[in-house]
């Protein structure tokens, strides 16, 4: 190396209660260079790049800047040594103007408006971020407010920006025109960090990236020129041959959920789950593979009912549920295994015993009154049955660790008995034992006869346990494969939205 | 150099807030001292008085019994909105409006039976509390308009509303054109229990018991937590969002009119602009110091009653009555502050950017 990187991150390591997000991570970014930190969910992009902007402090390994050491213990110690970041959530107030946000907080003595709005706009212009200082926040489009926020990293002086996901928000314009302003303060000697998903931005905007997987660098500084987009979503899956020995398949019997033509929206309006064909029967797993914001998770909350579909059906045992509620549908045999563990499938605050009855407390009544005894019985036996580790049942279920919460959900899913399972991503952020002990549930489930989808990122995982995999690309199932013979770098392809054989989808 | 950090706490110390609590009474006692000594009075003196008009014997406690009323009914009306996250700030408006709606029964029930003339004055003054809540339940459930703001608004249009029906309609004809109701008859007053406690004492801790009941052990508390807590979960559980947002808002203006009824037929003789005397938003204090909890809520309106009580019976020996509303708000100010460190614990750290790479974490 002869060339001091502006940025280095050397074996990094950060553990969490149940899981290991760093395992040993590096990164090496050259001044005026647009790098882009690649990685599937729970890879550990998030993690690093909250080392190196001062929200964690790893518990091994060292941040350098420009050759010198740094220790940063606030975000306020990285902004002040030039590390900017643009997080997915806006940190903007709504009714400040553009000038008044990017400058709060960073303001060396009180200005007066104009000047203000004046050296806002000058900064704006010189980085081609087209503005109005003067616009109250609260009436900006998105890509409007994702440009203050990049105003306030600038204005601070950032010498290093990070993007977490910036195009997520965006439109397919909004993100192009935020290519040229990266572009822009590259070329400037400042160093831009691009986390994506989206691997044709990756190789529209950036020089080089950088590969994680499992907490690991797997692909430190690849010139982008000199690879392509199925390279990259190779690496970001993994290449290594099949993980586990599969399970020996069943045959399947009938079928048990049905879905045709099923269109869906995405938060923000935009269509994300397109004219979607499939049916799952008993004793299958049906895998879902695809890069992250390709619409599983949309399709997901569909089939669960927490999502309208704006077209199509849903056929669940022979009964059309498109229109049911979710819990119509739990009662109809859907179990339903959601992303977010805390928040949608358990209520953080509430106790272990109030979290595991969440479907079933209409059972435990007498009258109008629960029957504590009988619930914390129906508690004990699913956190024996599954081997959920807790404390006293009366604590709040947020502190069991992320296996266990895990664990508590699946039981308490799998233990109604049902027809269906969906299950959204359900070993992410899991220990490696929590990961097994998820998908042997799983299996045993499939083999008493229940159908199963299963949606994963995780394409060791759907190798492993579909019985078919279908490959989901830009809301559209793109095609299907059989998990026993196929070619990991082919399913790569179709992820990165190359059909394996004939034309577009 | 090194800086005091707050670290969350894995969980909150046990019994952690009623400690807090004292914490906030004494520092209330204590800034109260400085403030009465600065105004040339006696602090203990001061203090000694407000004790034993409020709590000293069985006539002072029955006059904070009463006052604990209104405030305790209250206090729940927030609290019950509290539990599944929603803030009525309304209560004192709602207040008004249970305190009409009992008038109104009152009126023209004047010749009816002491019991059922009672019955349906309060029936009516839940009813008031209920209809006032209803625009902000419907707005909040329907198409999610804050309800702080609306229910906030609303006690302005309540209070007009009483303006112009003492100015207007409801005036007493042989009040020499005083805006003046008549005054109530005689079987409209809550029969007394002791002293000059009256049955309002009963009321209240009946509703406030059958709430806190309802909240912990029924199903319908249950989808209540859940839905306060995580409204995701409750939606994937199948629990309607709307419906609660609508029963619980509705509740909690009915709890708060029954204050307004209570007070009306309890310790006033007619219908008058002070009857909700800022009630209802002490009741958001004592519902945020009893945490939303239905026993804390008791617990607390009983003690801001005795403050207010003895607050008043300083005034005598010159004291402004205003003290009790400083005495108040410190209680709050010390408890809110105390209880900061019931979820979090102090921590020193190294400061600073530390290039050399020796920095050293405290703990």
């Amino acid at each position: 190396m002869t060339r001091t990187a502006a940025v280095e991150l050397v074996d990094i390591w950060k553990r969490f209660p149940g899981v290991v997000a760093n395992a040993g991570a590096h990164l090496r970014i050259d001044r005026g260079t647009v790098h882009a930190v690649l990685g599937e969910n729970g890879a550990g992009k998030s993690t690093l790049m909250n080392v190196l902007s001062g929200v964690y402090r790893p518990d091994e390994g060292e941040v350098r800047l420009d050759g010198v050491l740094h220790r940063f213990h606030t975000p306020a110690d990285a902004l002040a040594a030039g590390i900017g970041m643009v997080h997915q959530e806006f940190r903007l107030v709504p009714s400040f103007t553009v000038a008044e946000n990017v400058v709060l907080g960073a303001a060396e003595r009180i200005l007066r408006r104009q000047e203000v709005e004046a050296r806002v706009d000058e900064l704006a212009r010189r980085f081609g971020l087209a503005t109005e200082p003067d616009r109250p926040v609260w009436q900006l489009s998105m890509g409007e407010r994702q440009r203050v926020e990049i105003l306030k990293a600038l204005w601070r002086d950032a010498r290093i920006l990070i993007l977490d996901e910036p195009t997520a928000v965006l439109t397919p314009n909004e993100a192009n025109e935020l290519g040229g302003v990266l572009r822009h303060m590259a070329d400037d000697g400042r160093s831009v960090i691009f986390i994506s998903h989206k691997l044709h931005e990756v190789t529209g905007f950036c020089d080089v990236a950088t590969v994680l997987r499992g907490g690991e660098t797997v692909a430190a500084s690849l010139p982008v020129a000199e690879t392509d987009a199925a390279t990259l979503a190779g690496l970001m899956v993994g290449s290594t041959s099949l993980a586990g020995e599969r399970p020996p398949a069943r045959a399947p019997g009938e079928v048990r959920l049905a879905v045709s033509g099923l269109c869906a929206q995405g938060d923000r309006g935009l269509p994300a789950v397109r004219d979607i064909n499939l049916e799952v029967r008993s004793g299958e797993i049906v895998g879902i593979a695809g890069v992250a914001g390709n619409g599983q998770r949309e399709l997901a909350q569909v089939l669960a009912g927490l999502r309208s579909a704006t077209d199509g059906t849903v056929d669940l045992g022979g009964k059309d549920v498109t229109t049911d509620p979710p819990r119509r549908r739990f009662g109809s045999g859907l179990c339903y295994i959601p992303e977010d563990r805390l928040g949608v499938g358990l209520a953080p605050r509430l106790s272990v015993v109030e979290n595991a009855v969440l479907h079933s407390y209409a059972q435990h009544r007498r009258g109008p009154f629960l029957l504590e005894a009988s619930m914390t019985a129906h508690c004990q036996d699913l956190v024996d049955r599954f081997g959920v580790r807790t404390g006293p049942l009366g604590d709040p279920v947020a502190g069991l660790s992320g296996g266990n919460l895990q664990r508590l959900l699946v039981g308490r899913e799998l233990g109604s008995g049902p027809g269906v399972v969906v299950a959204a991503q359900p070993t992410r952020g899991l220990d490696v034992q929590g990961v097994k002990a998820i998908q042997d549930l799983l299996v045993a489930e499939r083999d008493t006869g229940t159908a199963v989808l299963l949606i994963s990122e995780d394409l060791d995982e759907l190798l492993t346990l579909s019985d078919r995999l279908l490959v989901m690309h830009q809301g559209r199932i793109l095609a299907e494969f059989d998990p026993r013979n196929s070619e990991r770098s082919v399913i790569g392809e179709a992820m990165a939205g190359h059909l394996p054989e004939e034309g577009a989808a | 150099m090194r800086r005091p950090v707050l670290v969350r706490r894995d969980r909150p110390v046990r019994g952690g807030q009623p400690l807090a609590f004292a914490v906030g009474l004494v520092v209330a006692l204590l800034v109260g001292a400085v403030l009465l000594m600065a105004a040339g009075h006696e602090p203990m003196r001061v203090y000694q008085r407000m004790f034993e008009k409020s709590l000293g014997d069985s006539n002072a406690w029955s006059l904070t019994l009463n006052r604990a009323v209104p405030l305790g009914l209250a206090g729940l009306a927030v609290a019950v909105a509290g539990s599944m996250g929603l803030w009525n700030i309304g209560a004192e408006g709602q207040i008004l409006a249970g305190a009409m709606g009992a008038a109104w029964v009152a009126r023209i029930g004047g010749t009816w039976p002491g019991p059922m003339l009672l019955t349906g004055m309060l029936v009516g003054a839940i009813v008031g509390g209920a209809l006032l809540a209803l625009v902000p339940a419907v707005a909040r459930a329907r198409i999610g308009v804050n309800e702080i703001i609306t229910t906030l608004m609303l006690n302005e249009i309540a209070l007009r509303l009483l303006q112009w029906l003492i100015h207007g309609p409801w005036k007493d004809p042989a009040s020499f054109n005083f805006p003046l109701t008549p005054m109530l008859p005689d079987q409209a007053h809550l029969p007394m229990l002791f002293g000059r406690a009256h049955y309002g004492v009963l009321i209240a801790g009946a509703v406030i018991l059958v709430f806190g009941v309802a909240a912990s052990r029924t199903a319908w508390g249950y989808e209540l937590r859940i839905a306060g807590s995580s409204a995701d979960t409750a939606r994937y559980a199948g629990i309607s969002l709307k419906r609660k947002i609508l029963t619980v808002l509705l509740l909690s203006g009915g709890v708060a009119g029954l204050a307004g009824g209570v007070e009306l037929s309890g310790t006033a003789d007619r219908l008058t602009e002070g009857i909700s005397n800022g009630f209802g938003y002490a009741g958001i204090i004592v519902a945020a110091l009893a945490l939303l909890r239905p026993s804390g809520v008791a617990v607390v309106a009983l003690l801001f009653g005795a403050v207010q009580v003895g607050g008043q019976s300083i005034q005598i020996i010159g004291v402004p009555a205003s003290v009790s509303t400083i005495l108040q708000a410190f209680i709050l100010f010390g408890a809110i502050g105390a209880g900061v460190f019931v979820r979090y614990s102090v921590r020193l750290i190294q400061m600073g950017v530390d290039a050399s790479g020796e920095g050293e974490e405290a703990t």
